[in-house]
């Protein structure tokens, strides 16, 4: 009898840890402590988001891909992907007007890759041609979306009280802040220069997709032209409001992947990670401020970024944008790394160490100090980033 | 009676005020972005603008009626410099978008409400 009560004693108590411990999120998952509601709006727009569009539904008549889960899927919706689209801008130091021309008016500085058939038989051309003015053409690869909307509450303040653009503190980093037309804080994209994340959704729709909406209803350019009539023939707004404003509510409310648990060997890298230097830019945490979601209110977020430009050094150098200068680069957020195939803004290196061997600029005393470490060391560093 | 006759009167005297306010450009759009051209002897901007990725350059006509203000003051239009970001009210006409009133209102380095 005694021996019945105790198993069920130790069952009881298994179950109470259970379910005290809640299972660690997995890609894709929405952010814990969300409303019915809110579910409700994540799963809806994660319909939206991976729903295909069709020149009859909107799509083109250019564009890079037919869905945002395109580019957006590996492993799951709002993963990486391994497409690489092509940027190009126009950078000219020195002269009386702003040094970087996006050449918006010539349709840059997304250069699409693909065209609808009407516009290929109208114009006979397969992708968005790159005009000569352009003085660099960049490849962006397609990053996971994990954690983006953690990353959108983090307050300005946040951001700027990290910004050390003269180096002051003397450690030879110097983040500075890119900044929208508008002279908002940017912090979306490779060169953060979005400042919000709804603007960054908002604007994908039109660029990626060729889908117009409420936020963005002007169809692009070809070049410097209009489309040829007829070769756009689904009335603007091409997706309504609703639409974006579920895709907008599946990004926001995507979970970061839960970092995982540390091995010994992970504790180790995690402290080597931080004496080479690699936290001056890859900030480990940052808090969130007030938001109208409660998920997102007030949490510290295992970012492993500044949101900050940092020069990178002339091997990585590529396009001008807004502020940032062409060896200028957002430093990458490192949550959902060990779910990374290919790293960088380009995606050049296959594995993390050839990542680190890559940094350069106001990254090469890290990168110094991680070549300069034990051969354990930086395996254990390595192993670290793989928990992220 | 007599009411009526004050009141087809004004009414009669108001609608010439009324055509003469339709004639007038109303402003029906807005905008703000930094400047990217400014074209001084054509009396012409670009400004560069959008949404996310998704931008786009509005060059808009400067007429004499424009008012180019700066912290409330006037300012010359060969005053305004690439890089300045402006809140644009403006139109369109035949020929392109017309200007009604630009403010300088900072410089995109140094962010929105701080002008040089």
């Amino acid at each position: 009898m005694s021996r019945r009560i105790g198993v069920w004693c130790v069952a009881l108590a298994l179950a109470a840890v259970s379910a005290a411990c809640p299972r660690p999120l997995k890609p894709g998952d929405p952010l814990r402590g969300l409303s019915a509601a809110e579910r409700d709006q994540f799963q809806r727009g994660r319909v939206v988001f991976d729903s295909v569009f069709t020149p009859e539904t909107g799509l083109g008549p250019l564009f890079n891909a037919d869905a945002c889960g395109e580019c957006h899927e590996d492993p799951v919706a709002g993963g990486a992907g391994d497409e690489v689209e092509r940027h190009a801008t126009a950078f000219h130091p020195g002269g009386t007007g702003r040094p970087c021309d996006e050449l918006v008016a010539l349709g840059g500085p997304v250069f699409q890759q693909r065209v609808t058939p009407v516009l290929r038989a109208a114009v006979g051309i397969d992708s968005e041609p790159v005009p000569p003015q352009a003085t660099a053409v960049a490849a962006r690869s397609s990053p996971d979306i994990f954690g983006f909307g953690l990353l959108d509450a983090v307050p300005d303040s946040t951001i700027l009280a990290n910004a050390d653009p003269d180096d002051r503190n003397g450690d030879g980093i110097s983040g500075r802040p890119n900044r929208f037309f508008d002279g908002r804080l940017g912090r979306f994209g490779r060169k953060a220069l979005v400042p919000t994340l709804r603007e960054f959704n908002d604007g994908a729709f039109p660029i990626e997709q060729g889908v117009t909406n409420p936020a963005a209803p002007a169809e692009g350019t070809f070049g410097d032209r209009a489309f040829p009539a007829g070769t756009d023939p689904t009335p603007e707004p091409e997706l309504s409001r609703e639409g974006i404003d579920l895709v907008d509510a599946f990004v926001r409310l995507l979970a970061p992947p839960a970092p995982q648990r540390l091995s010994r060997e992970a504790r180790q890298g995690q402290e080597a990670f931080a004496r080479v230097g690699c936290e001056g830019c890859h900030v480990p945490s940052l808090r969130t401020g007030d938001s109208p979601v409660t998920a997102l209110r007030h949490q510290d977020v295992a970012a492993y970024t500044d949101l900050l430009l940092h020069d990178m050094g002339p091997e990585l150098a590529d396009i001008c944008f807004a502020l940032a200068t062409p060896t200028e680069f957002r430093t990458e957020p490192l949550m959902g790394v060990r779910l990374m195939t290919r790293f960088l803004h380009d995606g050049r290196a296959t594995t993390l160490e050839q990542a680190i061997e890559l940094h350069n600029g106001e990254a090469a005393r890290a990168r110094d100090l991680f070549r300069a470490l034990p051969p354990g060391d930086q395996a254990a560093l390595v192993a670290f980033l793989k928990t992220l | 009676m007599y009411r009526f006759a004050i009141l087809s009167f004004v009414f009669l005297a108001a609608r010439p005020l009324t055509g003469a306010a339709q004639q007038a450009p109303a402003a029906h759009d807005s905008l703000k972005g930094a400047i990217r051209v400014v074209d001084v002897s054509g009396r012409a901007l670009e400004v560069t603008t959008g949404v996310g990725m998704a931008l786009r350059v509005v060059r808009l006509q400067v007429s004499g009626a424009t008012r180019v203000t700066a912290a409330g003051a006037d300012l010359p239009l060969a005053q305004l410099q690439p890089g300045d970001v402006v809140r644009v009210s403006y139109g369109g006409q035949p020929g392109g978008y017309i200007a009604y009133a630009i403010e300088r209102v900072g410089r995109m380095a140094t962010g929105p409400e701080r002008t040089p």
